[in-house]
């Protein structure tokens, strides 16, 4: 355990030295303060507008979007991956959609989107799904084919019927793979969504940084930046939280 | 070559084919004027690619992914290797790059441009960012996991410390950087258009959002028509040197690893 708390305080020490660096530029006069404003200002201004309406409001609609888009991808992406993991048929079908779609830079697909779905949530849902779709589905695809056959064999064996099967052996064996692809998910999702409202958007944290850019409040551009750094993190470490529920009883999770 | 095999090279061909005859049929279909037809939008990619001021943005482009990326494997891979071989190195990062991951480092743009202005040097910084971050966690994991035993073996025959690292552990966990490798490449891609649509000064996604926002549809689907066949083709070329980079580790399905 003490291990452990070494370890942690090991890890603070970057940390801390960037925050150190980032005051002692501006406590030594290299960087004027309306270029970088000084880390307790920005700290300062994300505590004190954490808790007014506006903030919340566009706090609110990032976290909408992220959980729709990425909702829609865990989905879909376990539900195609499985599908092509089983079935020849549609493996034929899936396998060549996914190696023209997956290395296509999914942003440059967003003005399309904007034009056919419209500057309201929907183009920005789908482009969160889009991109968080890939990871997912091919950890999916790869976890279901490495089952052990004999884990298959078995189940038939005990009189398991073919549907049953999928669920209760190929879902669980392929969990430890699902999970890794839904954690690359989710950081694109948080990447992708805050993009998406930086291009075309009147609410969100992106918009916060795009409007706090057009009139040069340097500490408000900060605070958008560090609010998603801390969202990715909170939601990285619940989803890990989730693994290991999930996972109990796995070896070596 | 067998004709199944032939069937199976040409497979992603047919998948083309397919996903542009949904497009027309869809945009058949809403009829509107925001979304042209498949056809109309294939007729304006060669006006595109034979005009120079366009050639040049995108060339500029493709020269600053070039640099950034290079930069990017050269500082991330050294780091990644120490992070995975020594544990103190290990701890010190990890926390900051855990923080460092979730921002979208296209996000930093506005910032950047503060300081370094709008030209090359702040968007090949954004993209070196970008890429070195999933190649030094790539490079982590594959300098984890090579076996402790050929590490001692080295040691035993004399090898110093360096030359361990160069000759056992870089070849060891390559399969892994490579893999890192080309998750940068498709974000090298992502990060290059999403800096360039923030600052509109030259580059392939110069061209798509002003495109965009001059109302010019059938440009803009051609660009996106182009840049997605650029992604398609730097995997594919990125694939090929792949397999021959590590032909020796164990085969691998035949669909796409980007991202993983």
């Amino acid at each position: 355990m003490s291990e452990r708390i070494n370890a942690f305080l090991v890890g603070l020490i970057p940390i801390a030295l960037f925050l150190a660096l980032w005051q002692s530029l501006i406590s030594f006069g290299y960087a004027p303060t309306n270029l970088l404003p000084p880390p307790g200002a920005v700290f300062w201004r994300l505590a004190t507008q954490f808790f007014t309406a506006d903030f919340l409001h566009d706090l609110a609609a990032t976290l909408i979007r992220l959980f729709a888009g990425f909702g829609i991808a865990v989905v879909l992406g376990v539900l195609i991956g499985l599908a092509a993991a089983v079935n020849p048929a549609i493996n034929a079908v899936v396998k060549p959609l996914v190696r023209v779609l997956a290395p296509i830079p999914k942003v440059a697909l967003y003005p399309a989107l904007l034009l056919i779905l419209g500057f309201d949530h929907a183009s920005k849902i789908t482009l969160v799904t889009a991109d968080a779709l890939f990871p997912i589905l091919l950890s999916t695809y790869y976890g279901a084919s490495m089952v052990e056959q004999k884990l298959i064999w078995s189940a038939q064996a005990a009189g398991t019927p073919r549907w049953q099967i999928l669920f209760k052996v190929v879902l669980p064996a392929a969990m430890p793979s699902i999970l890794t692809g839904c954690r690359i998910g989710l950081v694109i999702s948080c990447i992708v969504v805050f993009l998406a409202e930086m291009i075309t958007s009147s609410d969100g944290l992106g918009h916060m940084l795009v409007q706090a850019a057009r009139t040069f409040q340097t500490v408000d551009m900060f605070v958008p930046l560090i609010m998603i750094s801390l969202l990715g993190l909170i939601l990285n470490s619940l989803l890990h939280m989730l693994r290991g529920h999930l996972l109990r009883g796995f070896p070596e999770v | 070559m067998s004709p199944r095999r032939i069937l199976s090279a040409l497979s992603p061909l047919f998948a083309c084919i397919g996903l542009l005859c949904v497009w027309q049929l869809a945009s058949m279909r809403l009829g509107t004027e925001s979304f042209p037809t498949a056809i109309e939008t294939l007729r304006a990619v060669p006006s595109i690619l034979t005009d120079k001021e366009s050639i040049r943005n995108i060339l500029d482009s493709m020269r600053r992914m070039a640099i950034g990326l290079t930069l990017a494997v050269l500082f991330a891979i050294p780091l990644g290797l120490m992070m995975g071989r020594v544990k103190a190195v290990a701890n010190f990062f990890n926390p900051l790059m855990m923080i460092i991951y979730p921002v979208p480092k296209a996000a930093l743009m506005p910032i950047i441009m503060l300081w370094l202005g709008v030209g090359d040097v702040s968007k090949t910084l954004v993209i070196f960012l970008g890429v070195s971050l999933p190649i030094i966690y790539h490079a982590f994991q594959g300098a984890k996991a090579v076996e402790e035993k050929m590490l001692w073996s080295g040691a035993a025959m004399g090898m110093s410390a360096p030359s361990r690292m160069l000759r056992i552990v870089l070849p060891a966990a390559l399969p892994e950087i490579l893999t890192g490798c080309r998750t940068g490449l498709v974000l090298a891609l992502i990060t290059m258009i999403t800096s360039e649509m923030i600052a509109r000064q030259s580059g392939a996604g110069n061209i798509l959002f002003n495109a965009l926002d001059m109302a010019q549809y059938d440009t803009v689907f051609a660009m996106i028509l182009i840049v997605g066949m650029m992604g398609i083709i730097f995997d594919a070329v990125f694939e090929k040197v792949r397999l021959s980079l590590v032909r020796w580790s164990q085969p691998r399905d035949d669909m796409p690893l980007s991202f993983t």
